[in-house]
């Protein structure tokens, strides 16, 4: 497989499978943004 | 104090780095080196991201367990640990329903390539699915309870979500289902070929370094703003008593 046929989204299972490498990035991402944001919203008492 | 946080903070982008490194070698592996699935073609590629994220996310539970079991023994006993078990076993059922939620997904979205269906009602994708319930409504319950002792309910609550872990791991032997017969100690005819076990090893190793990551990072927010709040409770009894002299 290369790049080209990874964004391809002419076939169903070509879409289906971008979808799911897709979804798996934005979620994971998605989590570790929300706790970086509230880290740094946070303030650290100790400092 | 001064000298270990610097420490902890270089050891947590070094776990961070080692993370998106290995993380990128399986996708590489995945995505251009593996050959392409025989009966499947390439859509059978989600099995690298989807089998991985699915064993991980039956091990969470088992954190999030033990977690409140410690919870619940020292909430009387010694109250400054309780709190450190809670924040660790909220951080662990979050991280939980994570990777509960992508196994659901990318199973779902593979289901309708594969099969020509999103969905179906067999055991494992049930059990799954009331598993990640479990720990949607253990984190609701922390977030909305207003008794006061939601901590304490909540770990209540996570020693029964435990409970179906097992269950979702030995559905597809215990029950004929739709879902695919398990590829690690399923009989004679399970495992995978060779050509698939660079993928899925890289995957399952970037995927659990990556959890380790997020989960100790969620503890770390979770440890900040318990020890804030603790810090706002104190300034306000000082405040409070220099009022009263």
């Amino acid at each position: 497989m290369t790049w080209n046929s990874f964004f391809d989204i002419s076939t169903m299972a070509h879409r289906h499978l971008l979808f799911a490498y897709a979804a798996v990035l934005v979620i994971q991402g998605g989590y570790c943004g929300w706790i970086a944001w509230n880290w740094f919203r946070t303030k650290d008492p100790r400092h | 104090m001064e000298q270990r946080t610097p420490t902890l903070r270089n050891v947590a982008w070094l776990w961070f780095g080692i993370a998106i490194a290995v993380l990128v070698v399986g996708f590489r592996q995945a995505i251009f080196l593996t050959p392409t699935d025989a009966a499947q073609g390439d859509v059978g590629r989600t099995f690298y991201y989807h089998v991985p994220i699915a064993m991980l996310s039956l091990l969470f539970p088992y954190l999030n367990f033990a977690a409140s079991l410690a919870y619940l023994f020292w909430r009387k006993r010694d109250p400054l640990k309780a709190l450190t078990a809670d924040a660790f076993a909220l951080a662990s059922a979050e991280v939980a329903v994570v990777y509960a939620s992508i196994t659901l997904i990318t199973g779902s979205d593979w289901g309708r390539a594969a099969w020509g269906i999103w969905w179906a009602w067999d055991a494992r994708l049930t059990s799954m699915l009331l598993l990640w319930l479990l720990y949607v409504s253990y984190l609701m319950l922390r977030q909305f309870s207003s008794t006061g002792q939601s901590q304490t309910l909540a770990a209540v609550l996570s020693i029964f979500a435990a409970a179906d872990v097992p269950i979702v791991y030995m559905s597809i032997r215990w029950w004929r289902t739709q879902h695919p017969a398990p590829v690690f100690g399923g009989g004679p005819n399970a495992g995978m070929d060779k050509s698939m076990l660079p993928a899925f090893f890289w995957n399952l190793a970037g995927w659990a370094i990556w959890g380790i990551f997020i989960l100790l990072f969620r503890f770390a927010l979770e440890r900040r703003r318990q020890i804030a709040e603790q810090e706002a409770a104190l300034q306000a009894i000082e405040a409070s008593l220099e009022t009263t002299k």
